[in-house]
């Protein structure tokens, strides 16, 4: 620290800008790396993934941007996690851990394995890195606890010194169904992690050490100092907001809340009095919420900020323990990411007073994921088919939220529909926007999706998450609400119960995501924008009526 | 008596290069553009430049090639036709949902690119194949007919077509086209089984739809400046650039203007890969730094690397091109502190207008201030003296950066070289790096207003030992027009598992793709000697859902699809750091390259002379690479002077028209016998 300390006198912006950059440049050849070199479409295509630089006591100083922002932060408890579990003589220079357990130390649910390493520069840590990965596997799993999702590794040797641990390798296979492909996608985290340690103890020999690691203290108090510059700019004061939640594995919807104190440069994001966890698989743990939080303020204060722990300084963030946002060991998490699209339009709701102009109304508020299984005896094989469906973004205080688009928390990519149908045996008859489906107002809300799929195999499992199918996507200051989700399937098909049924050839089901809220009263919207949107048939005639008669 | 002429639109300056036949040597002019009518800056070039020669005629040019940025001009400033667009039911909404994803993961503010074809105009017919080419159902062609009419009295100017596996069988693509044509006979139609018989829809249905959206304007425009340049006399075949680096003739152009919107800086590389080729290097990295922005691509044993797509302002665009990565850092890049007090630069540009501090109308600090402030570039003016340069007006806009940063003014400037220079090989790294190769084993070759001017620091950012500096780095592009082929590819879709037993099925695509290449050369008259295909097929490992191109070898024996998968698994290892020899793989798209060469600037090597370059030598500046140290004297050379074999030892300054060449302290310059600048990077600084 007092080398650290030293250096950091001397450094100007210029050399913390330019080696800030090669930082970031690290990261994002670490994602590039993990993406190019894995195998399986999640990772590969959907970028389902992350990597990170941290300080060698574990602080975050640098995060590949390109993967989910469900990621951003999922890694700060890793290094922690490990140093608390191993003296520092059992960390060596050519160790790799792995860990997927959200209670001990991995990501934020099972399929999240983590990957990290020590980087040493002559002789002691200087750095980490990590990366995390989800390994779509695990499927067809129960959700009354983590028991039932996956097998729990907390963060131990899968590499010591060089040497590959095979016994423990053997275990963890043997506990994936896929195993084949987990193998090359821990291949290429690992690749990942080869080229931090390379590039990191590269610009250490060009720069040394001492500056490296001068720059990454300065690099946190830069990111600080623009946090707080940005709440300094919001208003003070102690706001509140609670929303309704849905998904189809709960009986009830929930209420969660949030109370929100901005004073000065600082804030606290209170999470108390939500719900107790449940016996169902959208339970959040801490490390999830905070993503979500810092996800959240990063759209909120600057696009451009770089995510690391300087961001988390002026930030306080406080749920119970035991609660569906802050759950603890045995609660199944599987599906958190539901919970915390929730939980960014919560905040979105509860700043609405403070900061009406960086706010969007409520988005679609789900990652609508389907999921169709099955034998398809034509290509003599079993199949599974995932796809996640976007929806409405919500409208702001100066233009109309996006049509039929991933928000918030997830940002992957839809297959093709000429790949699928070649694939498996499944037609896609139309992939639409839904009309009316935007709440209305001075900005229109953005439009669901409508994506309907024939099943032409028998016995075809299908599974639903999403969530929004009770409640509607709030809009603000006068804008009306978007359309709720459903799933709408052929008249003879079995019903869905608790997101889950059993279709046969013929069957379709039809599933329609959310539109986002609409901000400012309708009666305001510009009748040029109102006739543009029946012209283009993206509202009814009776919609373009009422917003003219309002 | 012949000449050649390649003539290059840019934003601000178009430039002529005409090469004689007889004398061997090339001549260079570069006039304003002229953005309302590009075509009578051209004209205007042309006859400067006949005159500069020495009263030539244009009735002498036998070879006249044409790079522009119309196409790309009209797709960013949303100027293109009225289009509408016929679709398969279902799938109106194809062309706004994408790939589903959001424009900007955390910028909630920022918007989706609009679609060129409004909802109003994009029209369900009832049709549907399968992935096998069977038909599920009939095309109902009242419902087209009544589409046609409806986009008729809508006033379209052009309708793109895009069905659900129309690359399998085109045949209800084309009986829409037929309907079209009875109803609405003025139409540019377009469809994508024939812009890009390639599987993925929504990449299909933007190309297309792209297509149609500029093709009107790219046809007025082509048919417009081909009736002027023969008014004016010239009786060669005109032909212009496509974003695969290859030059075709308007007219063929005129069908299949997509394949031209990226054609911007593709002959600046082919032209680059050329000369260097000629002088020894192969393997290069090309850096053409303008104004605005940098364009970046890597070059491998001669040959551009060339990719099947990118998008352009969040557009998908599927055509075959040469993979350039470009990046907002150019002079004209600003200097701005964020508000956690740090320096940055760009990618806020200046611009033609007020342009940096220094031109007298702006008052921010840009890239070329900082290099007029440490007087890496002339302080008094620049283009041999057309353009005055007020260097206080610099010095002021960086004192502004300057104070808060509480650096001095040098200091402040270097640091935007710094800054800038680390933006710009984060960009190198994407073309390098990431995909597979070490910039260490390349030479880097810069072009472009700015390019010589930063090459070397760049280098250095990336341990780079090697810069070679063009003859003409001013006018690469137009030189590069007289230096490549006529190029036009064919490819299609056909997803068929790799094994002994497709082999012939491999064979039968690629011998229908020649048979179109074989057609094409007949048509634009391609001598036999002179005609050359390159064949790749786009492969995967079933069950993956990205494909990797590998070339063919020449013929297919038996043992061919052994010899094909050995490449791709050769390939798959060096991209992705593996392979798996035991997995099945697919053949996707197949695509034949047909290569024809056009007459070409011959490079000429002269004798080397002496090592000493003091002939060249014209004064020395005050120039300031070190703050510490502050300003040392150091030499000016002219370019134009400088003789193939002269050594020049940096620190050192070498001007030309219209670029600087900045020597470091280290580094060391020899003369080629192609009057290259060839750089080997010290040590030091």
């Amino acid at each position: 620290m007092t080398t650290s300390a030293r250096a950091t006198g001397q450094l100007d912006p210029v050399i913390v800008e330019v080696v800030g950059s090669a930082l970031s440049t690290i990261v994002e050849e670490m994602g590039e790396t993990l993406v190019k070199a894995a195998f399986s479409p999640n990772i590969k295509e959907r970028r389902d993934c992350t990597a990170g630089l941290f300080d060698a006591e574990g602080l975050a100083l640098a995060q590949d941007e390109g993967g989910s922002p469900m990621h951003l932060g999922s890694l700060m408890g890793i290094v922690g996690a490990i140093r608390g579990r191993f003296s520092e003589a059992d960390i060596r220079e050519g160790d790799v851990f792995i860990g997927n357990d959200p209670y001990t130390g991995g990501g934020s649910h099972l399929p999240d394995i983590v990957l990290a390493s020590p980087i040493f520069v002559g002789g002691r840590i200087s750095a980490w890195a990590a990366t995390l990965a989800h390994h779509a596997d695990f499927g067809d799993r129960g959700h009354a606890h983590i028991f039932q999702e996956a097998i729990r590794i907390p963060p131990v040797h899968l590499v010591r010194e060089g040497v590959q641990q095979e016994e423990l390798l053997s275990l963890i296979l043997l506990n994936c169904q896929i195993p084949e492909e987990r193998t090359a996608d821990l291949r290429a985290q690992e690749a990942a992690l080869g080229v931090a340690i390379t590039r990191y103890q590269e610009l250490c020999s060009r720069y040394g050490v001492d500056v490296i690691e001068g720059v990454s203290s300065n690099l946190l108090d830069y990111t600080e100092r623009r946090t707080r510059a940005a709440i300094t700019e919001f208003p003070d004061g102690e706001y509140t907001f609670e929303d309704l939640f849905d998904a189809p594995e709960l009986d009830e919807e929930l209420t969660l809340r949030v109370r929100i104190r901005i004073s000065g440069d600082e804030m606290l994001f209170d999470f108390s009095g939500n719900p107790p966890q449940v016996r169902a698989s959208v339970n959040v743990v801490w490390t999830g919420l905070y993503a979500t939080v810092y996800y959240t303020l990063k759209t909120l204060i600057d696009p451009d900020i770089v995510p690391n722990a300087g961001l988390y300084r002026p930030v306080t963030i406080v749920a119970d323990e035991g609660s569906i946002l802050n759950c603890t060991a045995p609660a199944a998490v599987n599906g958190r990411i539901e919970t915390c699209q929730r939980v960014v339009d919560l905040i979105h709701g509860a700043l609405v007073d403070a900061l009406p102009e960086r706010v969007t109304a409520a988005s679609n508020g789900a990652v609508t994921g389907v999921h169709f299984s099955g034998h398809d005896a034509s290509r003599g094989r079993d199949f599974v088919y995932l796809e996640t469906i976007g929806g409405g973004s919500g409208a702001c205080h100066d233009k109309d939220g996006l049509d039929g688009v991933q928000v918030h928390m997830t940002n992957t990519s839809n297959l093709p529909v000429e790949s699928l149908e070649a694939e498996y045996p499944l037609v896609v008859e139309s992939y639409e926007l839904i009309e009316d489906s935007g709440g209305v107002g001075r900005h229109r809300g953005g439009m669901g999706i409508r994506r309907k799929i024939r099943v032409e195999a028998p016995d075809v499992h299908f599974w639903l998450d999403t969530s929004r199918q009770k409640s509607q996507p709030w809009g603000l200051f006068g804008g009306g609400p978007g359309q709720s989700a459903r799933c709408v399937l052929s008249e003879d098909a079995q019903p869905v119960d608790h997101g889950y049924t059993v279709l046969q050839p013929g069957q379709t089901a039809s599933i329609e995501t959310a539109g986002g809220g609409g901000y400012g009263p309708p009666e305001e919207r510009a009748e040029a924008q109102l006739a543009a949107d029946r012209a283009d048939g993206r509202i009814s005639e009776a919609t373009a009526q009422q917003c003219r008669q309002d | 008596m012949s000449l050649r002429i390649g003539v290059d639109t840019g934003g601000t300056f178009t430039d002529v290069v005409a090469f004689d036949d007889v004398t061997q040597h090339v001549h260079v002019r570069k006039v304003s553009s002229t953005p309302d009518d590009p075509g009578r800056a051209i004209l205007r070039g042309v006859s400067e430049i006949l005159d500069q020669i020495g009263g030539r005629n244009i009735s002498e040019v036998n070879y006249f090639a044409h790079g522009t940025t119309v196409g790309t001009n009209t797709l960013l400033t949303g100027n293109g036709v009225l289009t509408g667009l016929i679709t398969t039911e279902g799938f109106r909404d194809l062309l706004e949902l994408g790939r589903g994803r959001r424009p900007d993961m955390y910028d909630a503010r920022a918007d989706k690119p609009a679609p060129f074809v409004a909802r109003r105009h994009r029209f369900e017919v009832a049709e549907r194949l399968r992935s096998t080419g069977e038909v599920e159902r009939e095309l109902d062609e009242g419902e087209v007919r009544e589409a046609a009419r409806q986009l008729k009295s809508a006033g379209v100017e052009a309708v793109a077509v895009c069905l659900l596996y129309s690359y399998v069988d085109p045949k209800h693509e084309r009986r829409i086209a037929d309907i079209i044509r009875e109803e609405h006979p003025e139409a540019y139609v377009s469809l994508s089984s024939e812009v890009l018989p390639e599987f993925r829809e929504y990449e299909r249905l933007s190309t297309v739809v792209t297509n149609a959206y500029v093709g009107p304007v790219v046809y007025r425009y082509l048919a417009a400046l081909r009736e002027k340049l023969a008014a004016e006399g010239l009786t060669a075949v005109p032909h212009i650039t496509q974003s695969n680096g290859g030059v075709i003739p308007f007219a063929t152009a005129e069908a299949m203007p997509v394949r031209l919107v990226l054609s911007g800086p593709s002959t600046g590389v082919v032209g680059a890969a050329q000369i260097c080729s000629a002088a020894g290097f192969d393997d290069i990295i090309t850096f053409d730094m303008g104004g605005t922005s940098s364009d970046i691509s890597l070059v491998q044993g001669g040959r551009p690397k060339v990719t099947s797509g990118m998008e352009l302002d969040g557009r998908p665009i599927r055509s075959p091109m040469l993979d350039i990565h470009t990046v907002g850092a150019g002079g004209g890049s600003l200097g701005w502190i964020d508000t956690g007090g740090h320096l940055r630069v760009g990618p806020e540009s200046a611009g033609a207008f007020p342009g940096p501090a220094c031109y007298g109308n702006g008052e921010r600090a840009a890239v070329t201030d900082a290099n007029v402030v440490l007087q890496m570039l002339n302080p008094e003016y620049l283009l041999n003296g057309q353009m005055k340069i007020d260097r206080e007006k610099s010095v002021d806009a960086v004192r502004r950066l300057a104070d808060p940063l509480g650096l001095s003014v040098e200091e402040t400037a270097l640091g935007i070289l710094r800054v800038v220079t680390a933006n710009m090989a984060r960009a190198l790294r994407v073309v390098s790096v990431q995909k597979g190769y070490d910039p260490r084993d390349y030479a880097l070759v810069p072009f472009g207003g700015a390019g010589p001017l930063h090459a070397s620091r760049l280098a250095r950012e990336l341990g780079m030992s090697r810069v070679v500096v063009p003859e003409i780095p001013g006018a690469q592009s137009a030189m590069g027009l007289l230096m490549t082929d006529v190029k036009a590819d064919f490819m299609r879709t056909r997803i068929t598992s790799l094994t002994h037993e497709t082999a012939s099925q491999v064979a039968n695509v690629f011998a229908e793709l020649s048979a179109e290449a074989a057609a094409w050369f007949a048509e634009e008259d391609v001598a036999e000697e002179g005609r050359r295909l390159v064949r790749r097929l786009d492969l995967r490992y079933a069950g993956q859902n990205f494909e990797l191109p590998v070339e063919m070898p020449e013929e297919l024996g038996e043992d061919g699809m052994e010899v094909i998968a050995q490449a791709f698994h050769a390939e798959h290892e060096r991209v992705y750091g593996y392979s798996s020899p035991e997995a099945r793989l697919e053949a996707v798209t197949f695509r034949v390259e047909a290569q024809g060469s056009a007459p070409r600037v011959e490079l000429r090597h002269s004798e080397l002379g002496g090592e000493d370059p003091s002939g060249a030598a014209i004064g020395t500046r005050e120039t300031c690479f070190d703050p510490k140290e502050g300003f040392r004297s150091i030499t000016v050379y002219d370019r134009s002077k400088l003789m193939p074999g002269n050594v020049v030892q940096g620190p050192a300054v070498v001007e030309q028209m219209d670029t600087t060449t900045i020597l470091l302290p280290g580094d060391r310059c020899v003369v080629d016998s192609l009057r290259n600048l060839v750089i080997t990077i010290g040590e030091e600084a």
